[in-house]
């Protein structure tokens, strides 16, 4: 595949240059020198051509019909590991996929992120056309997950795997698959059908007492009286049940939270109803109970809907292989990687991660450790030398002996860090801890201060408490935090950035100071590098990059760049991860590491200490030079990081060395660290935090794990929507990063609204305390006041908010 | 007088029909996933159309 498309690319350069502005007929991307051309259309890549085949292959070109630009790019599909999906062939771990199997059917579902569209829908929906063996395919658009049927005994199910695979929805072998979503959401919907039953049928008999303007008849006032009761019990008993839960676990734990307040209203309005409806004294105010529960659990629906689309919770394994392949005396067979033991001889192919700190095998190797260190270029190790988990094979397989088991490498013991393991404190649940304590104390003290004032008069006094408690129910309070913070979740959501749950939205609005990862975060990834050399003459620096594109090292691939002629070159020689030699038109050409250049030269090579990303080249005998390779900015990213540094104290910390530290000096002024491990990230981030600070961390490697678990934030950037990312509180995809400032100010007037509403909030808690204390809180009042202030807070959240999405989704 | 008594049961026999309705609804799963049918319905089913040969696609 690799190969495939290295000379799918190389064929097209040329005519591609002229095709700059072209997009792709898959995925709507632009097209640049990569482009694939063909009688069909213009691709971006040779993984969308190849899916634009087999699509018509199988007369389904109507999936670029259904929407617009239905594609995912495939660009770097082609880099993945063709044995990918092989772990599937061991049952042990298909028994984790598979969910059902009867009368000769298996069915599997595969979360697969790159679903978006109804095209997308449409397609996977047909997938029995592509394979016999797939009997039914069904996909859930929300939760980005399709669910297949198929017959075992005619197609694996890594062959399902890799079928959807090859039509670019690549999907993502979580440990555990989803979980019991549904079955909460279903009893919430059964709780707020009850309570909506209830609130109808509790008005219908309320309404005619208010509009008679004087109680009714006794016959109907006692029958609808009890009719209200009944209908009311399940509510209470039902629907309303865990807010009691809820309070009776706090009141247990010594604190109060906002259900303390909620529960003692709810149970205050239930318990006076029923006294007076019994005791034929009034028609009490059921009307206002029902629909109150009926208000906050959709306000609790609401909430729960916003963050049920991104399944979120990631741990290390799943940057781990499921299984390696264990050379033991009976062959080679696949293993899960909890059960190697030290000394077990595991192969690693190209891009995948080594799973355990193991002992190279073979002579050479190249071990990409952009997951852990964050550094652009694999690094190379000899016979003998740790290879560290978390790090991945480049070239070719390699051979190692496992040195320590997963649980105790390097990569374990980071991610083993206690910030992994405490929940993160978010300030809205303190906020609304607090809030809940003080309005508990007032309301109780407002209570008794009524019954006093009124005391003489015992049946009033007890009139006044109650209704006090009734009505300085905090609905309004616990109705303004979902809303506005789910609306905004869901708006930011749609823009490409997504957060873990509403209250990382106001955690995000308070952070004072935003730490940067470098690699993949200001800057794109390695491949799109930019070469400058120095030391060489024109002549000489095209033999060099025609040298270059011999190799497939993604170094050589960027020197190479966009050259066309690459000619002829004999006697070439790679040594895997350390360099290149050959003869082209009679010159002897060497690049690659200073050693290598120095060995194969006789040249002594003064190797600058630290620069990594230096290449050397020589032409001949001459003396050799360099070749640096830069990552290019992210489109728009200086002028981003710039407008956020106006707000906001910013540190650039990076796992690269410190020579393009000039280029951002404009943003970070002295705040940038260099040479950063994991563990000086998660440092600064601490040290940020005992100074005070608020801090977000934005990266995208495992090498910022622990900052991002740490910060007050972690956002983690995603070039690619089924990327594995780690653990943090919000995902943002890469092209959107430029547009953080806009993000940030949506945050901001998420918080803005909140406060509003609470301000709207305790004006209504005033009129309504107000009317108790008095003693002129009637049902009528009451039933007119909750609701309105319920509606108003739910007008003012949502609507600011989706006001302030324009330009946000623009 | 009594005709109006009959009326509220018999509103409240229909009403909690319609209640028990919902309950299998939401058991049975129908709102489960709220986002997927709206756009399933809209697809059109692919025709049978014969499956293009290599030629026909390259042109």
């Amino acid at each position: 595949m690799t190969s495939l498309s290295a000379a799918l690319e190389r064929d097209n350069i040329a005519a591609a240059s002229a095709l700059d502005s072209a997009v792709c007929r898959h995925c709507g991307d632009p097209c640049d020198r990569a482009a694939v051309i063909t009688d069909s259309g213009t691709f971006c890549c040779g993984g969308c051509e190849s899916v634009f085949t087999l699509l018509s292959a199988h007369g389904m070109t109507a999936f670029y019909t259904c929407d617009v630009r239905p594609g995912t790019s495939q660009r770097t599909a082609s880099n993945r590991d063709p044995g990918r999906f092989a772990a599937l062939d061991d049952p042990d771990v298909a028994r984790r996929f598979v969910t059902m199997r009867s009368s000769g059917l298996s069915r599997v579902v595969f979360p697969t992120p790159s679903m978006h569209c109804a095209s997308c829908l449409w397609l996977l929906e047909q997938l029995w056309r592509f394979d016999p063996g797939i009997v039914r395919s069904e996909a859930n658009l929300m939760n980005r997950t399709v669910a297949v049927e198929f017959r075992p005994s005619e197609i694996s199910l890594r062959a399902v795997a890799e079928q959807l695979a090859s039509l670019g929805y690549e999907p993502v072998l979580d440990q555990e698959p989803a979980s019991g979503v549904p079955a909460v959401r279903r009893s919430l919907y059964l709780k707020i059908g009850v309570a909506g039953f209830a609130f109808g049928n509790v008005m219908l008999f309320s309404i005619p007492r208010y509009a008679n303007g004087a109680p009714l008849p006794p016959q109907f006032q006692e029958l609808f009286g009890v009719l209200n009761l009944a209908f009311s019990l399940p509510v209470l008993l039902y629907s309303a049940a865990d807010y009691f839960r809820a309070a009776w676990a706090a009141a247990r734990g010594r604190t109060i939270t906002l259900d303390v307040p909620i529960a003692l209203g709810l149970a205050v309005l239930f318990g006076r109803s029923a006294v007076e409806i019994l005791a034929g004294a009034g028609e009490g105010f059921l009307d206002s109970f029902s629909g109150l529960v009926f208000f906050l659990l959709i306000g609790k629906l609401f909430q729960q809907k916003a963050f049920e689309s991104i399944a979120f919770e990631r741990t290390v394994q799943s940057f781990l292989p499921l299984s390696v392949r264990v050379e033991r005396e009976s062959g080679v067979t696949l293993t899960r990687v909890e059960a190697l033991r030290p000394g077990d001889t595991i192969a690693v192919r190209p891009q995948e991660v080594v799973p355990a700190d193991s002992l190279l095998l073979d002579a050479h190797g190249a071990i990409d450790y952009a997951f852990v260190t964050g550094e652009q270029v694999p690094v190379n190790v000899e016979r003998g030398a740790i290879v560290q988990a978390g790090g991945r094979v480049t070239g070719r397989t390699l051979r190692m002996a496992v040195a320590r088991t997963v649980s105790h490498s390097r990569l374990a013991g980071l991610w083993s860090d206690p910030v992994f393991e405490q929940a993160k404190a978010h300030w809205l649940t303190s906020l609304l801890a607090r809030f809940g304590w003080w309005f508990t104390v007032i309301a109780m003290t407002l209570a008794v201060v009524g019954a006093i004032a009124w005391w003489p008069d015992g049946r009033k006094a007890a009139e006044v408490a109650t209704a006090v408690l009734m009505i300085a129910c905090p609905c309004a309070f616990t109705l303004a935090a979902p809303m506005t913070l789910g609306t905004a979740m869901g708006v930011m959501g749609r823009a490409g950035f997504y957060l873990k749950n509403s209250a990382v939205a106001l955690d995000l609005s308070r952070v004072d100071t935003i730490a940067f990862d470098k690699t993949g975060t200001l800057t794109t990834a390695a491949a799109d590098a930019t070469v400058t050399h120095q030391g060489l003459s024109d002549a000489q620096w095209l033999l060099v990059q025609r040298l270059a594109a011999h190799s497939v090292h993604p170094v050589s691939r960027a020197i190479a760049g966009a050259l066309t002629d690459t000619g002829a070159a004999s006697d070439v020689n790679e040594t895997s991860g350390r360099g290149v030699s050959g003869t082209i038109d009679g010159h002897r050409v060497v690049l690659g590491a200073a050693s290598f250049v120095a060995a194969e030269t006789g040249h002594a090579i003064a190797g600058e200490p630290g620069a990594d990303l230096v290449t050397w080249a020589a032409v001949d005998d001459r003396a050799p030079g360099t070749i640096r390779l830069s990552a290019p900015d992210r489109v728009g990213m200086p002028a981003a990081t710039a407008a956020v540094s106006a707000q906001y104290t910013t540190w650039l910390l990076s796992g690269d060395h410190a020579t393009e530290a000039p280029r951002w000096t404009a943003a970070f002024g002295t705040r940038m660290k260099f040479r950063q491990s994991p563990e000086d990230k998660l440092a600064t981030v601490r040290a940020e935090q005992a100074a005070h600070h608020r801090i977000a961390m934005i990266g995208d490697g495992l090498n910022d794990a622990g900052a991002l678990a740490a910060a007050d934030v972690g956002i983690a950037v995603s070039d690619e929507t089924a990327c594995l990312v780690p653990a943090c509180d919000a995902v943002i995809r890469g092209d959107q990063l430029p547009r953080l400032p806009v993000f940030l100010a949506y945050v901001r007037r998420a918080r803005r609204v909140i406060m509003l509403c609470f301000a709207v909030s305790i004006a209504y808690n005033w009129l309504g305390l107000t009317l108790a204390l008095t003693g002129r809180l009637t049902p009528l009042a009451t039933a007119i006041l909750m609701p309105v202030s319920s509606l108003t807070i739910v007008a003012l959240s949502v609507g600011l908010m989706r006001h302030g999405a324009k330009k946000v989704l623009a | 007088m009594n005709v109006i008594i009959l009326l509220i049961f018999a509103g409240g026999v229909v009403a909690a029909g319609f209640l028990a309705a919902f309950v299998w609804a939401v058991r049975s799963g129908q709102f489960d996933d709220t986002t997927t049918p709206a756009l399933r319905i809209l697809l059109e089913e692919p025709t049978k159309e014969a499956p293009l040969t290599k030629d026909v696609i390259d042109g």
